[in-house]
């Protein structure tokens, strides 16, 4: 059991850009302030939860807990590898986020709500991976909701309502459904702690195990937008891009998907999943997820909905290396948590600043774009190299390891769909590229006199780290501070083992 | 001073007093009326705070009126239950603190003075049937803050409200005279009007007699609390009175005959097989009232009556809770008799604030009030969301002690209904909170409208809040509980 330690930060972590968020919806109208408020809420966050990553990697676990809610359930944070992982992700990716948000968004109405809403989410999200148990995971699961409903709706038309509610219709049964999966397993265990890999054991009843594995997988599910749950993602497209990154790569769905690895390593534990075999159940359902929303992401004719159908297929990843249950595919699926969300940001800041600087929003339209806006696609394909799982892209590390723990888990089949995988994402990205590189410019556009595209640096700059980020994850994958280490240390973790995984 | 034994009666004689002697007083002076009602609904609520801090201190403790000894005389009691009255004179403080401005739209302006009488008549009649000990009292006390009830609600200067309080009357009166059958009924059986005492002599000996005097019972405080399939004076009533009205009536009177109904379980404690299928009909009832509530209040366009049906579904869950019978399942009802009142009282008086700033009061109607009326909103939508029981707000607690309870009685689809009727809760409310942020005006005095002043935004943040940390005090308040519980169905739990 590793040392735990009471430590102020990860409530520091969670109130910092909740205050910033306060200062934001306080100044109103003052566009300055907003932004300086917004980049401290961002960096604050930034700075506390990186603080945190030697002592972690160093096996320390920083607690702090205040308040019991329930009988036995404190309201609690607990940073263990996997949380701050996550945390990690998010909060890095978060400062980029904001940068291009100020650059995006200027001149959009209602300003002061969309950034206040912006700090919350971040907020919340911190409040989910630092979660101490799954009640503390619940509130802030469900203040995520609350918190990027004003963001999806922020355009305010039809479409943008008609969005809203969707996503809300989705993520509110799916929490009811986590909030039905929480009392019994409540009413099982008498605890909802995450501190150890796994607090149900075989001796409880098969159809409470059972009811408890589908409640919470199907509601954590729907943001992880898991197959049959899915259909709130594509449709959520109407937001301004910075939402789309921040739902597509960081904040709303990687949170279900923590949910997932949550209840795989934390609720029932390997051992356990492994003699019910509801896992076997969960891997061949994303398997095909994978292999479906590809196909319907080849359909799609405009950017955004493009990138949305291959976050489904990825996402998929996450949850199919977690269902293997071996401790090659879990790290897979940790890592995966963070290549998936740096090469698909950079992809929709891309697709954000293509529409900033040239107005387009269609995978047709991109003839020409290439030379338009050189670093900005260069960024665009190298995510989609990593899509593809290019050696030296950080997609290539995931592809790699969910193909050795498919084997070490016997299931050979699952190799298979990540090469069918590799190609269907080659089909849909490559003729993107081909498209902007090598096709002439059109010749009206070559006329017009704002024939290079002026995109503000602040939206730029942030493309290129994430792409920069998108090399280094997989060529320097096992440096010596970098988030590999930890995801490897949370999956011996969830396996407990002793010895390093290799 | 906190041990001077003759706190008790004031809690109820305070009010009553100060309620008739407010028209004497205040005849030419409508607006000092308010200063004044709420001076005496503050003390009330000091002489509540006292008599908790007591309680807290040295656990429940009995009062016997002239001196006579209890058996004989009436006795007041303050338990667990009584101490509802605390949330009671706090409600009804704010209320008449947020009434300043607001009466003079609820009501005609000569009545003022009436107006507030009720009030305080209203909160002295809680009070004195949430302390009684004796039989007779609660009927005596029931009446007093029905009738008043029925006052306020025919004041208003609603269009329906007369047809409201004539509905709201009829189904009153109809319920208080099954309480007093029965009444008579137990002390034929048992000599005692003392509720205590008659628990001890009522056995299961006689079936009939007791099976009819616990109907009786049953049945007259599931219309005073407005169970499902007789809530329906509830909407009508609770849609027309005036807001603090409306306020004080979801979330303290139809909570009354909650207390009536927890009384009549510590009554029948001792005939325990009796209880059983009223308990198993409260479960199905309360389930039916939660999901029909919610279904109702979904389609409303009427905010007040929207409001109006999401409480017939808080008394479904606070039903469901007190069927089935687990420590864990009743205890949570009864939290969630102080949380709904909070909740509820917030809600309307938000309601409220909204109609006397813009005379609106269909959602559609408030489209981008939310820009307008800042604080109003922030605290109508806080509330919206505590409401469908949101962690960790206060609505949370009860729900989640239910759904437990559920588990524990073995009947598992029942966590779906709470669960189901807490996302629909959460849907209309969401409609609302749309309607206030994400709309553009659509009403000239919407975009006219200004923020309500500190009499009456003052409450609401301090109910908003109070939505919050009684939801962070869900241990201390089911710990609090838990001695009731065991009272209930002459089980320890």
């Amino acid at each position: 059991m590793s040392p735990e330690l009471v430590d102020l930060r990860p409530l520091l972590a969670v109130l910092a850009s909740l205050f910033c968020a306060g200062a934001v919806f306080a100044v109103r109208h003052s566009s300055r302030w907003r932004a300086f408020w917004s980049l401290a809420a961002a960096g604050i966050k930034f700075a506390l939860v990186w603080s945190m990553l030697p002592g972690s990697l160093a096996g320390k676990v920083y607690v702090y807990q205040f308040g019991e809610l329930l009988p036995g359930v404190a309201f609690g944070f607990r940073v263990d590898a996997l949380g701050l992982f996550f945390a990690l992700v998010s909060s890095t990716l978060w400062v980029l986020t904001t940068v291009y948000a100020l650059a995006y968004m200027r001149g959009s109405h209602s300003l002061h709500r969309f950034f206040g809403f912006f700090a919350l989410c971040i907020s919340t999200t911190v409040g989910i991976a630092f979660a101490e148990n799954l009640l503390t995971l619940f509130v802030f699961y469900e203040l995520l909701t609350v918190c990027t409903y004003p963001l999806i709706m922020h355009d305010e038309n039809l479409a943008a309502r008609r969005a809203g509610r969707k996503y809300l219709v989705y993520t509110l049964c799916g929490g009811g459904l986590i909030l039905a999966g929480m009392v019994v397993l409540y009413f099982t265990t008498g605890t909802l702690s995450l501190a150890e890999s796994g607090i149900l054991d075989a001796s409880a009843e098969r159809a409470g195990l059972l009811a408890i594995f589908l409640l919470l997988i199907a509601g954590f599910g729907v943001k992880a937008a898991l197959m049959p749950l899915h259909a709130w993602l594509p449709a959520a497209m109407v937001a301004p891009t910075p939402v789309s990154a921040l739902l597509h790569a960081v904040a709303v769905v990687k949170a279900g998907v923590f949910g997932i690895l949550r209840v795989i390593y934390n609720v029932f534990g390997i051992d356990l999943l492994r003699d019910l075999g509801y896992a076997d159940w969960l891997a061949m359902l994303a398997g095909s997820a994978i292999v479906i929303a590809s196909v319907n992401a080849l359909r799609q004719k405009k950017i955004k909905a493009r990138l949305a159908w291959s976050t489904i297929s990825q996402l998929s990843y996450i949850v199919l290396a977690a269902a293997l249950l071996v401790p090659l595919a879990a790290l897979a699926a940790i890592i995966h948590i963070a290549n998936q969300a740096f090469a698909k940001i950079t992809m929709f800041f891309v697709a954000g600043a293509i529409e900033r600087g040239t107005g387009k929003t269609r995978v047709d339209e991109l003839a020409g774009v290439g030379r338009r806006m050189p670093w900005t696609m260069a960024a665009f394909t190298i995510s989609s190299l990593s899509f593809m799982g290019v050696p030296l892209m950080a997609g290539f590390v995931t592809k790699w390891y969910l193909s050795m723990g498919a084997l070490q888990a016997g299931a050979g089949l699952y190799v298979g769909v990540m090469v069918v995988s590799g190609l269907l994402n080659a089909a849909y990205w490559l003729p993107m590229i081909y498209q902007a590189f090598f096709q002439p410019v059109p010749g009206d556009e070559k006329r017009d006199p704002q024939h290079r595209a002026r995109v503000s640096p602040m939206m730029i700059a942030p493309v290129l780290i994430c792409a920069a980020y998108v090399i280094l994850l997989g060529a320097g994958a096992s440096a010596p501070a970098m988030p590999f280490s930890l995801a490897e240390a949370a999956a011996r973790f969830a396996f407990e083992l002793e010895v390093p995984l290799e | 001073m906190i041990d001077w034994p003759h706190w008790l009666p004031l809690l109820a004689v305070l009010p009553l007093v100060g309620g008739v002697l407010t028209p004497l007083l205040f005849y030419r002076l409508p607006t000092a009326a308010c200063f004044w009602a709420a001076s005496i609904a503050a003390l009330t609520l000091a002489v509540a705070v006292a008599l908790l801090v007591r309680l807290l201190g040295s656990g429940g403790f009995g009062y016997a009126v002239g001196g006579w000894l209890p058996q004989y005389g009436i006795e007041l009691r303050f338990d667990e239950i009584g101490a509802l009255a605390v949330a009671a004179g706090f409600i009804a403080l704010l209320s008449l603190v947020f009434s300043r401005h607001y009466v003079a739209r609820a009501v005609d302006p000569d009545r003022a003075p009436l107006y507030y009488a009720l009030v305080l008549i209203n909160l002295g009649g809680l009070n004195g049937f949430l302390v009684t000990g004796d039989l007779f009292n609660l009927f005596v006390f029931m009446e007093i803050f029905s009738v008043s009830a029925y006052a306020l609600v025919a004041m208003a200067r609603e269009p329906i409200a007369a047809l409201a309080a004539l509905k709201y009357l009829l189904l009153g009166a109809l319920s208080s005279l099954l309480v007093l059958f029965s009444v008579g009924v137990v002390f034929a059986m048992t000599g005692t009007l003392n509720i205590a005492d008659a628990a001890m002599r009522l056995d299961a000996s006689e079936p009939m007699p007791a099976a009819l005097a616990l109907a009786g019972l049953a049945a007259g405080f599931a219309v005073k609390a407005a169970l499902f399939p007789v809530h329906f004076w509830l909407p009508d009533a609770h849609a027309a009175a005036p807001a603090p009205v409306s306020a004080m009536l979801s979330a303290l009177v139809v909570k009354a005959g909650v207390v009536g109904m927890l009384r009549t379980l510590e009554l029948f404690g001792g005939a325990g097989e009796l209880l059983q299928p009223l308990l198993i009909l409260m479960v199905w009832l309360g389930a039916a009232g939660a999901l029909g509530g919610a279904l109702m209040a979904l389609v409303q366009r009427d905010i007040k009556r929207m409001l109006a049906y999401s409480t017939v579904a808080n008394i479904g869950y606070i039903f469901i809770g007190l069927g089935l019978a687990t420590a864990s399942a009743a205890a949570g009802a009864m939290v969630h008799v102080v949380n709904h009142a909070v909740i509820k009282s917030a809600l309307f008086l938000a309601a409220g604030a909204i109609i006397h700033r813009t005379g609106l009061r269909n959602i559609d109607d408030l489209r981008g009030l939310g820009q307008r009326m800042p604080v109003t909103c922030f605290a109508m939508a806080l509330a919206l969301v505590s409401l469908s029981g949101v962690p960790p707000t206060a609505g949370f607690i009860g729900k989640w002690q239910i759904a437990l309870g559920a588990l524990d009685a073995g009947k598992p689809l029942l966590v779906a209904v709470l669960v189901a009727a807490g996302v629909i809760v959460l849907a209309f409310g969401i409609r609302v909170i749309n309607a206030l942020y994400f709309r553009p005006p659509a009403r000239m005095s919407v975009a006219t409208a200004t923020d309500s002043p500190a009499s009456m935004w003052l409450p609401l943040v301090i109910l908003a809040f109070g939505c919050i940390g009684l939801g962070l005090a869900g241990q201390p308040m089911l710990q609090f509980v838990a001695p009731a519980v065991q009272g209930l169905y002459g089980i320890v739990p």
